[in-house]
């Protein structure tokens, strides 16, 4: 979308309810994650991921050699509710970039990772 | 020439989510929320509905304009409507884009799905039509109507008469495959029931979640939307009176009702 620039001095229809934030306890957990894989802290990693995600986190988890990524960062986001997935890319200087998708969710105020696939070579999730 | 497109090879940003509908059904289920899309009584509904319609509206415009791609020897006048219907949804996305903005939303805030591309899966013109401007844009009257009588309790006028604006050319667009779909298999009632077969199937593919009823019969659930609470419908409703100026006979109408018996969409 263009920038409209400042919308209160905008004629016509103004929002009539606010964006919806994502949670900071959430980015705070995408964020522990992706440190976790890039050092190649596995037991961190299953540390946030329930008993029945564990295959698919692993694997991905397991496709990140470590030490061998230094940045992150989030590329994509969308919610389900109060679900988010998130798209991310790990990039380091002698490396290609790892792009992965995970979902986070959270359970007594804590959030866990729901689901977890490696893009590497796909467009997106639904790529068969 | 390829006229199978996977959906993820729609342009899209690389910010952008686009999930197979069972990880969106995952998600919900694992909220114990009900596993098609939101649903009226949800706090998201307004959004979710015109994030889902908006993705919609993209995927019938690149729809249109693969099967005006697709069909080089197709009558000249059955282009020119692709055209003109590439232009329409082009407008729709616009408008739901700006909707979306309206009640606190951005295109890309919720995943996008594939549901919408697969009716376009078909190799022959009168099945695309059928399935699209027939299945497709007959299910955007039912959505439509609803979302106007629930802009109309809100007392929004904005929405009303944005969404009641896109409803006019969506009746135009089942018209138009209406009458494509006799056209194109006149004479060959072999071609025309595959293309009714087709459109069938699409029709099946939104048989999930709960209940589609006749207006007068859909119960309802109190919402409060901003600082209104209003009564709406608790399931989604079949728009009888749009669908009848789109050219469904009763008949049909019935059908998809009874047929219905479990579906949602958007």
């Amino acid at each position: 979308m263009p920038d409209l620039g400042e919308r209160g001095h905008v004629m016509g229809p103004q929002p009539i309810a606010a964006i919806v934030q994502p949670p900071a306890e959430m980015l705070a957990a995408a964020e522990q994650l992706l440190n976790a894989l890039m050092r190649g802290d596995h037991a961190s990693v299953e540390a946030m991921t329930p008993a029945h995600v564990r295959d698919e986190m692993m694997a991905v988890a397991k496709a990140i050699p470590p030490n061998k990524y230094d940045k992150f960062e989030l590329i994509g986001r969308a919610r389900v509710a109060k679900h988010y997935f998130l798209k991310a890319q790990l990039t380091g200087r002698n490396a290609e970039p790892f792009k992965f998708q995970f979902r986070l969710g959270a359970t007594d105020g804590k959030w866990t990772v729901r689901e977890a696939l490696n893009l590497t070579g796909r467009r997106s999730a639904w790529s068969r | 020439m390829q006229r199978m497109i996977p959906v993820d090879k729609l342009a899209r940003p690389e910010d952008h989510i686009l999930l197979p509908a069972n990880r969106t059904r995952n998600a919900r289920s694992e909220q114990g929320l009900s596993p098609g899309n939101a649903m009226p009584y949800e706090d998201d509904f307004l959004k979710s509905r015109m994030h889902g319609i908006c993705g919609g509206e993209f995927q019938a415009m690149e729809a249109a304009g693969r099967t005006l791609y697709d069909f080089p020897d197709a009558p000249w006048e059955f282009q020119l409507d692709m055209a003109r219907q590439v232009w329409d949804e082009s407008r729709h996305a616009e408008i739901y884009m700006k909707l979306l903005e309206y009640v606190g939303s951005y295109y890309g805030e919720f995943p996008e799905g594939e549901v919408l591309w697969s009716c376009t899966q078909a190799e022959d013109p009168a099945a695309r039509v059928a399935g699209i401007n027939r299945g497709l844009e007959g299910l955007a009257c039912d959505v439509f109507e609803q979302l106007i009588r629930i802009a109309q309790k809100m007392g929004d006028t904005i929405i009303e008469r944005s969404v009641d604006y896109v409803l006019a050319d969506e009746i135009t667009h089942v018209r138009m495959g209406s009458q494509w779909m006799r056209k194109l298999t006149e004479g060959d009632p072999e071609r025309f029931k595959r293309a009714q077969e087709f459109q069938d199937r699409i029709d099946e593919l939104f048989n999930f979640g709960p209940g589609r009823k006749h207006i007068e019969d859909v119960d309802h659930v109190k919402q409060r939307i901003n600082d209104k609470e209003i009564e709406i419908d608790s399931g989604i409703t079949i728009a009888r009176e749009a669908r009848l100026l789109a050219g469904f006979t009763e008949e049909e109408i019935d059908r998809l009702v009874k047929g219905f018996g479990k579906s949602s969409a958007y």
